[in-house]
C-alpha cells in the first residue's frame, strides 16, 4: 500500500497499531486520522441509515464522520486522538 | 485543574485567545484557557508537534510569526491551559460543565468569560460528497501541517475564496499533483477587491505568493467552474466538473470528467457560534460578516454582561482582526476588573484598527462564498445532513409541507439530529431555507443548543468532579 507520509518531515519515533487485527506503521505525534489516511485507509466508518462509506470530512472534530473503534471503546474521533503505540483500531467494514 | 472558580475563562486557543491572554496575564487575575486540541495555537497555527519530529519546510509567514510570538511568550504561571477538554454545557449562574481528556466532567465557575471559538468550514452539497476521498481544505491543511500526511498524492481543489489557493499551495510545497483549481465565482468580482486589500497589505502579498506559486507551477485556475458530481466505488475515482454562468448555474453540455485520487474543497468560513447562542448571547445574521456571527458592541462584550466574544465567532475576518478583537477584549475585561491601567491609548487604537479589519471582512464576505442559484441547484439524491443521512429531496418535501423553520425541519427529517448536532448541516440549511423557501433575510431561529454539546462519555459523567 502506498505510504502517503511527506518526505520533508524528519520523523522520530516509528510504533505498530492494529487495524481490523493487521499491523499498520504509524508514527508518535500522527494523529490517528493521519495515520490511517496515511496507510491508505479513506473508509472509516458507515453511515447510520444507507450504510454508506465514509471518511474524514472535517479533520478537526467538527463532523463526526471519522469514527472508529480504539481499544474496544466505539465511535471516537480519528481526528482528536494521537496514535498511541499498540492501539487497536476497528473500522466498520 | 487547580481551582473550581477563575476570575476569567477563555474558551479557545487561537489567534483571539491566545491574543487576550498575552495581555490578561500578570495582573493578579486567575485565568483559565481551555482547548479541545491537543496543542495551543488554533487552526491557523498548527505545525509538526514536537514529539512527531521536524518538518525541514516549515516557513512560518508574517501572520504566522505573531501567532508563535504570542504561543511562546506566555507566561505560562499566570495562566492554567486545559488541552483536550471540551465545553459541554454552559448555565446561568456563571457555570461551564467540561469534559476532560474524554475521562471526567467537571463544573467551573467565572466572574467573566471570553468565547474565542473561531469557525469552521462551509459546505455546498454535491452529489457524492460524501465519498471518502472528498474532504474540506481545512483537513488537509491539518493532515499536511500536523501530521505531515498527505490526504491524497493527486488532487483537485474547488470552492470559492481565497482558502483555497493556500490549501493548493500547500499541496504543491508538500510534493502532491494538483491537477486543477476549481473557482466557482468569476475573476471581475476580484478585481474590485484592490482598493480593500490595499490596507491589508499583508494578506495581499500572502494571496501573491500562493497564487505566484500555483501559476508557475502550471496548474490550471479555472473561473466560473465548479463540482457537479464525485463518483466511484466505496471512495472517490473521478469528478464531473462544469462550466457555470455569472449566477453560478450550470452550463449543460460542458461537462468534465476528470481521474482523481481526492478532491479538496472549501467555501468559506462559518463562525463557532453554538456555545454563546447556549449561553444566551444575541445573534445575528450578517452575510457580509460569513453568516450567523455573536453580537458584540465596542467592548467585545456580547448581550450578556460578562460575557465576550472576540476572533471569527463576531464575524469572518481572519487573524489580525482576530488578535485585534482578542486584545480589545482582554482591555474591556481589564477595566471591569479596574485593572487596565494605561492601556486606555490601545484601545482606541484597537478599535480604530478594527474598522479596517471589518471593511476588509465585508468585501471580502461579499466577492466568495455560495449564491442561491447553486443551492437551488443541487439534487435531490444528494445527502445534506451526513450524520443522519437526509437527502436534499426530503427536505424540498418537507419545505413543501409548511417545515420552513430550522427546528421544524429538524423534527420532521431528523436532519441536524446525529452527532454533529447540526454543525455541518445547520449552515447549509440556512442557506437552503433561505434560497429553496424564499424566505428574506434569515427570518427564522436557528437549530436550539442544549448540553451536551458535543456528544460526552457516560463514564466521564459518572467521573465528575
Amino acid at each position: 500500500m502506498e505510504d502517503l507520509r511527506i518526505n520533508s518531515v524528519e520523523r522520530k519515533e516509528k510504533v505498530t497499531i492494529i487495524v481490523n487485527g493487521k499491523e499498520v506503521i504509524a508514527y508518535i505525534g500522527e494523529t490517528l486520522l493521519a495515520a490511517l489516511i496515511a496507510s491508505g485507509y479513506k473508509q472509516l466508518k458507515k453511515s447510520p441509515v444507507l450504510k454508506e462509506n465514509r471518511g474524514g470530512l472535517c479533520g478537526m472534530g467538527v463532523c463526526y464522520e471519522c469514527l472508529v473503534t480504539i481499544d474496544g471503546e466505539k465511535n471516537v474521533r480519528a481526528c482528536m486522538e494521537d496514535v498511541r503505540a499498540g492501539m487497536e483500531i476497528g473500522i466498520e467494514e | 485543574m487547580k481551582n473550581k472558580k477563575y476570575d476569567i475563562v477563555i474558551i479557545g486557543s487561537g489567534f483571539a485567545g491566545i491574543a487576550a491572554a498575552n495581555m490578561l496575564v500578570g495582573k493578579s487575575l486567575s485565568i483559565l484557557m481551555i482547548d479541545e486540541n491537543f496543542h495551543v495555537g488554533g487552526q491557523l497555527l498548527r505545525k509538526i508537534p514536537l514529539e512527531l519530529g521536524i518538518n525541514k519546510k516549515y516557513k512560518p509567514d508574517y501572520v504566522k510569526k505573531i501567532g508563535n510570538a504570542f504561543i511562546n511568550n506566555l507566561k505560562r504561571d499566570d495562566i492554567e491551559i486545559l488541552n483536550n477538554t471540551s465545553v459541554i454545557g454552559i448555565y446561568d449562574n456563571n457555570e461551564i460543565l467540561v469534559e476532560i481528556e474524554k475521562k471526567r466532567v467537571a463544573s467551573i465557575h467565572y466572574e467573566v468569560i471570553l468565547f474565542t471559538t473561531g469557525a469552521r468550514e462551509r459546505y455546498l452539497p454535491f452529489k457524492g460528497w460524501t465519498l471518502p476521498g472528498v474532504f474540506s481544505a481545512g483537513m488537509s491543511q491539518v493532515l499536511m501541517k500536523s501530521s505531515g500526511v498527505l490526504p491524497a498524492r493527486d488532487v483537485v481543489v474547488g470552492g470559492s475564496g481565497l482558502f483555497l489557493f493556500s490549501a493548493a499551495y500547500e499541496f504543491l510545497k508538500n510534493g502532491a499533483k494538483v491537477r486543477s483549481v476549481l473557482e466557482s465565482t468569476g475573476i471581475s468580482g476580484k478585481m474590485k477587491m484592490l482598493p480593500v486589500l490595499l490596507h491589508n497589505f499583508s494578506k495581499i502579498m500572502e494571496g501573491v505568493r500562493y497564487i505566484g506559486k500555483i501559476g508557475s507551477s502550471g496548474v490550471p485556475i479555472r473561473f466560473n467552474t465548479r463540482i457537479i458530481e464525485a463518483r466511484g466505488n466505496g471512495s472517490l475515482e473521478e469528478i464531473i466538473i462544469g462550466k457555470t454562468d455569472r449566477n453560478g448555474k450550470i452550463i449543460t453540455g460542458k461537462e468534465k470528467i476528470i481521474k482523481i485520487g481526492g478532491f479538496a474543497y472549501s467555501y468559506g468560513f462559518v463562525p463557532n457560534i453554538e456555545l454563546p447562542n447556549l449561553a444566551g448571547c444575541k445573534v445575528s445574521y450578517k452575510k457580509e460578516l460569513g453568516g450567523w456571527v455573536v453580537d458584540v458592541n465596542e467592548n467585545m462584550e456580547t448581550s450578556i454582561s460578562g460575557v465576550f466574544c472576540a476572533g471569527e465567532v463576531t464575524g469572518v475576518g481572519g487573524a489580525l482582526k482576530s488578535v485585534n478583537e482578542g486584545e480589545t477584549a482582554s482591555i474591556s475585561i481589564l477595566e471591569r476588573f479596574d485593572k487596565n491601567g494605561s492601556l486606555h491609548g490601545k484601545k482606541k487604537q484597537l478599535l480604530k484598527d478594527r474598522k479596517h479589519h471589518l471593511n476588509f471582512a465585508k468585501y471580502f464576505n461579499s466577492l466568495y462564498g455560495i449564491r442561491d442559484e447553486e443551492i437551488s441547484e443541487i439534487p435531490d439524491d444528494t445527502i445534506i445532513c451526513r450524520c443522519e443521512d437526509v437527502k436534499m429531496g426530503d427536505i424540498r418535501e418537507a419545505i413543501s409541507n409548511g417545515f420552513i423553520s430550522p427546528g421544524a425541519l429538524k423534527t420532521s427529517v431528523r436532519a441536524g439530529m446525529g452527532n454533529c448536532q447540526g454543525r455541518t448541516c445547520g449552515p447549509i440549511i440556512y442557506d437552503l431555507l433561505g434560497a429553496v423557501s424564499g424566505i428574506e433575510g434569515r427570518n427564522f431561529t436557528l437549530f436550539s443548543n442544549r448540553p451536551p454539546l458535543k456528544p460526552v462519555k457516560i463514564g466521564s459523567l459518572i467521573n465528575r468532579s
